[in-house]
């Protein structure tokens, strides 16, 4: 795809599991230098919504398409337990093509684990382990990011590293799409905000300078017409 | 630049054996399982009665089946933790290669089961085997290849449900029947001195399953992965 393409296109996706409809008529696209928010309650259909971004499931009516370049953190790390962190971004490199030491090391160094690069995964914190997830999802060097709550299990220097790649994304042309219910960390970063309510993505609206309060009233009012 | 279908055979196979070598779970319990097999059939056995050439093929096909079957559900319940295996979708390489590095991974670990299991059975059922080895390890490789492809793939769709390592046994039985019959009688042919053009037969059965099921699990597994 060029730069005037959009990264990312959903047009009508919908998805069910059995006879319950998770997702319904979803249709929205990213471009360069976006950052979507998409929030809504549990059980809104966040989670499923990026899975079916990812691909990593069908929808059952409409189409995504995506860039070739993507990296997706979901609420499962997708790491082995029983490899250390060096040898999962070794492991994952390989499927990536991305064989150089060095790289792996700066992206070790990157999301604050370098120190601990040679321990297993199975003895990290739940805040690491989110870490190393970011680090595997950034792998690629990918144009399109799908983040499922990332902020989870992170302190405050993990949540800043996580708001420099959003801001690193936004300069660089890329495009960002992620949940969260932490909305002060990462609102003044979003470009758009994404409400969803029971399946349906009921509006996409540009942030412009709203707060993490205004976004909560706003996405409180589209529900209660739902 | 994205791994070629053996790149990602190979980085799958390795990174399994990695964590098996580490972990060595399905390893001990396939040992010491297969000791426990040759030992009850040894010991079983009423040698006024049955000769060791008679109990000695199915002895050493029961232990070598069964033992292959404690590893080979562990190949994608290793994919489920943290959901790795979402982590191998995503890539961009080719799925059959994901599907070969199991299926490698599975060979290699069932290879170590029954070369560390054949001289324990030359000892218990006092068989000689060195001057018969290349056929036996022949007909050993034509056999595991059909049940560790099929098993693997069985266990990549079983592996999501509720009662996964009693699924895999229960599905991958009726599949086993035709190569393990197979290499019971050549093995038994083998151990026996019998002539090749004897049991020529069911060597055409168990290449003939080889292809077949080699070829239809590896068309098969993209849908199996597939939500």
């Amino acid at each position: 795809m060029t730069r005037s393409e959009p990264l990312l296109a959903v047009a009508d996706v919908s998805r069910r599991f059995g006879y319950r409809k998770v997702i319904e008529q979803v249709s929205f696209e990213v471009g360069g230098g976006d950052v979507l928010l998409l929030i809504g309650h549990n059980g809104a259909g966040k989670t499923t919504l990026i899975r079916l971004l990812a691909g990593l499931l069908s929808p059952n009516e409409g189409t995504v398409s995506r860039c070739d370049s993507f990296g997706v953190v979901t609420h499962d790390s997708m790491l082995y337990d029983s490899l250390s962190a060096r040898e999962n971004l070794q492991f994952y490199g390989r499927l990536y093509g991305r064989h150089d030491a060095d790289k792996l090391d700066d992206l070790l160094r990157r999301v604050g684990l370098h120190e601990h690069a040679d321990r297993h995964v199975i003895t990290y914190s739940r805040g690491m382990v989110q870490r190393l997830a970011l680090a595997r999802a950034l792998l690629p060097d990918p144009d399109l990011l799908l983040l499922d709550e990332p902020l989870t299990g992170l302190d405050d220097s993990a949540s800043g590293m996580v708001r420099e790649i959003l801001s690193e994304f936004r300069t660089r042309n890329r495009a960002v799409v992620l949940t969260t219910h932490q909305l002060a960390d990462v609102v003044d970063l979003a470009t758009d905000v994404g409400y969803m309510v029971a399946g349906k993505l009921t509006a996409i609206e540009p942030v412009e300078g709203r707060d993490a309060r205004a976004v909560t009233m706003r996405y409180r009012e589209l529900a209660s017409n739902v | 630049m994205s791994s070629s279908l053996w790149g990602t055979a190979f980085a799958v196979a390795a990174k399994d054996l990695k964590i098996e070598w580490r972990t060595k779970t399905a390893f001990a319990s396939s040992l010491v399982f297969a000791v426990l097999v040759l030992a009850i059939f040894y010991f079983s056995r009423d040698s006024t009665v049955v000769s060791e050439l008679d109990i000695a093929p199915a002895a050493i096909w029961v232990t070598f089946t069964f033992a292959a079957m404690l590893g080979l559900n562990r190949a994608f319940l290793l994919e489920q933790e943290n959901r790795a295996i979402d982590g191998l979708l995503l890539s961009p390489v080719p799925r059959t290669g994901i599907f070969v590095g199991k299926i490698l991974g599975n060979l290699a670990f069932v290879a170590v089961v029954e070369l560390v299991s054949l001289p324990l059975f030359s000892l218990f059922f006092n068989v000689p085997i060195l001057h018969v080895l290349p056929s036996l390890l022949g007909v050993a490789a034509m056999a595991t290849i059909a049940f560790v492809t099929v098993g693997t793939l069985l266990s990549a769709m079983v592996v999501r449900t509720r009662f996964a390592e009693l699924m895999l046994p229960i599905l991958l039985l009726p599949f086993l029947v035709p190569p393990i019959i197979g290499a019971v009688q050549i093995t038994a042919g083998i151990l026996a001195g019998r002539p090749m053009s004897e049991f020529a037969g069911w060597l055409k059965l168990l290449g003939a399953f080889d292809i077949a099921f080699v070829t239809a699990c590896l068309l098969l597994f993209e849908a199996t992965v597939e939500e």
